[in-house]
This record gives C-alpha cells, structure tokens and sequence, in this order.
C-alpha cells in the first residue's frame, strides 16, 4: 500500500472522528441494557432528544442514530404530535414470537458458546460471592430471589432472574463479572426465558432459590457447581427450542 | 499507647478524616435539599423534582474540590417526596475530563423490578438510625459502575424522612490513601470495615473486597478503630488490624 493510500485508511478508520458510528453504537447499547435490566420500563418516555445528547454528551445527530437503531430492534417507538416522543418498548411473552427470528439468527454452535461464557462467569461469581458475601449481600439476594418467586410474567421473571445474577455477581465484590453479567444478560436476557413454559417456571426459581442457599451457608464449591447446572439446563433448552425451529 | 498502636491510630485518622471531610460535604447538600423542601412547604407548594436542580453549583464545587476522591454526588428522594416522580434521584457525576453530567436512572413504584434504592445500604441505613451512613465498598452497577462507597445523610422536613444526600467515592481511591501508610508500617496491616470487609491491606493474604471473617485470621488483631485497642470512636466504624 502506497504512503497516502495508508494515510487516506488511517484518517477513514484509526483517526476518523468517535462521532461517525462507535459513539451512537455506544449510546444505543447502553440505552439497550437498561431496557432489558429493567431500568427503563415499558410505556415510558425518554427525556427530550435535546437533552438526552446532552446527558450522554454527544451530538443530536448521533444521538438520533442511536434512537434509530433502538427503533429498528423494536426496543423504541417514536410518536409524533404533542403527546409525542420516543416511548420505551419492552419485548414481552406476547411478543415472546419477534425474538425466534432472533433465536434463528444463533447456531447450535453460538447457543453453547453463549453458554459456556455465561457458565463460566456465573460460576466465578456464584463461588466468590460465597466467599465473600456479608450477611446483607445475601438478604439482598433473597429479596430479589422473592420477587422472582412473585413475579406474574415472562418479562418480570426475565428481569428478576437478570437481577439476581448481577446482584450475585456484585456479591463477589468484583465490578468486572458484574459488568460481564449485564452484558450478558443484555445480549441474550430474552431469549433465556423464552424456551421456560408451565411447570418448569417453578423449577427454575427453585434453582434460583437453591443456589442462594449456597452462597448464604458459604459452600463456595456448591455454589458454583450449581450456577454452572443451572446455566446448564438454560442453554439445554434454547438448543432444544432452536432444533425444534429446524424440524419444523 | 505502644509505638503501633500510635501509628496506625494516627493513620486511621488520617484516612477517615479524608473522608470525614467528604461527609460534611453531603451534610451541607442535605441542608440545602433541607432548605428548598423547607421553602416549598412555607409557600404551600408542591415540591417537584426540578426544585432539586438548584443543588448542581454545590455539587460541581464539591466534584471540583475532591475531584480525583469523588464521583458523584446530589440527592436521592424518598418515595413520594416530589408530587410529580414518586421517586427520584437527582445525582451529578464528574467524566474523566471534569465535565459534570447528571445521572440517568429511571425508577418507577409501580415496578418492582426497577432500580429499588430503597433496597440499598445507603439508603436504609439514615433512613432508620437518621445519622450519616458509609455504605460499601459496594459494586455500583447503575452509577459508577465500580467497587464504591456511598456516603449519604439522612434528610428531613415537616417531621419526616425526605430522602439522602450523599456523595460516591471509588475504593480505589480510598485505597490510594491508604496504601502508603499501610506499606510504611512495615508488618502484614490490613484496613477492614465493620463487617470485617478488606477496604485496603498492604499483604496479598487479604487483598480488597475479602472477609476477614470470624474468628479474624491468626495473627491479626484491631489495633485502632472502634474495636481497636486504643477504643477512640472514630468518624467511621473502620478498622486499621495488624499483627502483634
């Protein structure tokens, strides 16, 4: 490659400016994750597109790129009128049909790829947290475990579950799994509950229930064993919903 | 007081007086929160979230001052103490280049999946004994997003609890302030909380975050703090332990 060919690259790519894609890629993915960690609700209304590029510190250009692709993965609706403005969407059971496109677009191979690296951090941090928890942390834990228990549907029992995972991954005293856990959870937090049906809803939060036991009576072995089992038997079954998908 | 026992009680100090300075800080937002819910109440008017937005001079003077020490800061409402959010957080964070940017979290009552804070340690704790709390260290995963403390005083008006103010500090930094005094004593030393959680220690066997547990790890004992021997409560319930 010629110097100035190299020169035009580096100035398209290396050096072109943060607010060309990467930030509004950026400002999508966090909006993204408090969607689906529950920090945002369904229904709500977003602050002003004025004031949102302010608080997020980029340009009303890239922050409306940002609502643009929140639009596309159907996570945000923009109305127009004076009761307008971007309105929160959140994916539930009844629209539990819009995420198997999304389960189509994973191989056998993604699904338990996926479930190796959720595996490996819930296990870290389920066997940490046993080590480290105080007896606050695991109250906390409990509470969440409870409002799972409560919890009426998918979209409810999905960010419960989410919940409880960060929460046990901040229990082991370590921002960097609970960071992964979020992130995790934001990439593929709906597709977790989407194969749970009837029965096995209560099974689930059993294993829930078990593995805080575990982290409470410090049996850091126990409670990683079973975080991995647990997520185990989650990406069994999204390998069974995606076989199923192919018969069909 | 033997020759240690000075030392690491001149250090504690040291060290909690720093963050003592932040405290007086939160307690000053607290008066000022106090004041805009006192003036409310006089003209028989509603208080709303917006009121609170006269707060951010203080806090960016008091990021600016720390900054390097504190992350963010503001106060955060009890449920249903501004008539228009049943719940509110209006907290102000300082970015790696100073600039001060408000926090975004959105809490809805009507869902209890949403951020609780009502939940958390800084929350609950001048909630019921009505004193200043430091909660933490803590993973922060909505504001900092790191292993943080969370400075916060109860707030009050028209005989109620209106909510906290506080201020966020990382444990990093708490352990930057540590550590070199730590080190300079010259045996196994470890600062440690209440509940026995590793805030700094300048020995790999009880690296931050750790429980030392009970009974405490042989060899360790209190040596300032409450439970040290030298008994002087300090500004907060921390512990400087060492071996004998």
């Amino acid at each position: 490659m010629s110097q100035s060919a190299l020169a035009t690259v580096r100035s398209r790519t290396v050096f072109a400016p943060l607010d060309a894609g990467g930030r509004a890629e950026t400002v999508a993915r966090r909006l993204a994750q408090a969607i689906t960690l529950g920090l945002l609700l369904d229904g709500e209304c977003l602050p002003a597109e004025s004031q949102l590029a302010v608080q997020f510190g980029v340009s009303p250009v890239t922050l409306r790129e940002a609502l643009a692709m929140l639009r596309d993965m159907g996570l945000v609706e923009t109305r127009r009128g004076r009761r307008g403005g971007s309105f929160i969407r959140v994916p539930d059971q009844a629209q539990a049909t819009r995420l198997e496109p999304q389960l189509r677009l994973l191989s056998l191979h993604d699904l338990r790829d996926i479930g190796d690296h959720r595996a490996a951090v819930a296990g870290a941090a389920a066997q940490l947290a046993s080590q480290r928890a105080l007896d606050s942390d695991v109250r906390t834990l409990r509470e969440h475990v409870g409002r799972l228990r409560g919890a009426t549907s998918r979209t409810e029992r999905r960010r419960a579950d989410a919940r409880i995972h960060i929460e046990i991954a901040a229990a082991a005293q370590s921002p960097r799994l609970t960071r992964q856990e979020m992130d995790l959870w934001s990439e593929v937090g709906d597709l977790i509950w989407l194969p749970v049906t009837g029965d096995q809803v209560a099974v689930v939060t059993a294993e829930h229930e078990e593995l805080v036991d575990a982290i409470g009576r410090a049996g850091p072995d126990q409670a990683r064993r079973l975080a991995e089992q647990h997520v185990r038997g989650e990406t069994e079954r999204l390998i069974r919903l995606r076989l199923e998908m192919d018969r069909l | 007081m033997s020759q240690l026992t000075g030392r690491c009680t001149a250090l504690l100090d040291g060290i909690t007086g720093r963050v003592g300075q932040v405290l007086s800080r939160a307690e000053e937002i607290g008066v000022a929160a106090e004041s805009i819910a006192g003036t409310a109440r006089a003209t028989g008017r509603e208080l709303r979230r917006a009121d609170f937005a006269v707060l951010r001079p203080l806090v960016a003077g008091l990021l600016r001052e720390q900054a390097g020490l504190v992350a963010g800061a503001g106060v955060v409402l009890a449920p249903d103490v501004a008539a228009d959010a049943p719940r509110a957080i209006e907290w102000w964070w300082a970015d790696a280049g100073s600039r001060i940017s408000q926090l975004h979290v959105d809490t809805d009552p009507g869902s209890a999946e949403c951020y609780d804070y009502t939940t958390t340690e800084w929350y609950r704790e001048p909630e019921r004994t009505g004193r200043a709390a430091v909660a933490g260290p803590y993973v922060d995963f909505i504001c900092t997003r790191e292993y943080t403390f969370t400075l916060a005083v109860p707030v009050h008006g028209g005989g109620r609890f209106l909510g906290v103010a506080g201020a966020d500090i990382l444990a990093g930094q708490v352990e930057r302030l540590a550590l070199p005094g730590l080190v300079h004593l010259g045996r196994a030393a470890v600062l440690a909380t209440g509940p026995g959680r590793v805030i700094a220690s300048n020995t790999a066997s009880f690296p931050p975050g750790s429980v030392l547990g009970r009974p405490l790890p042989a060899g360790l004992v209190p040596v300032a703090g409450p439970a040290g021997r030298d008994r002087s409560p300090g500004l907060l319930p921390w512990t400087l332990l060492s071996t004998c």
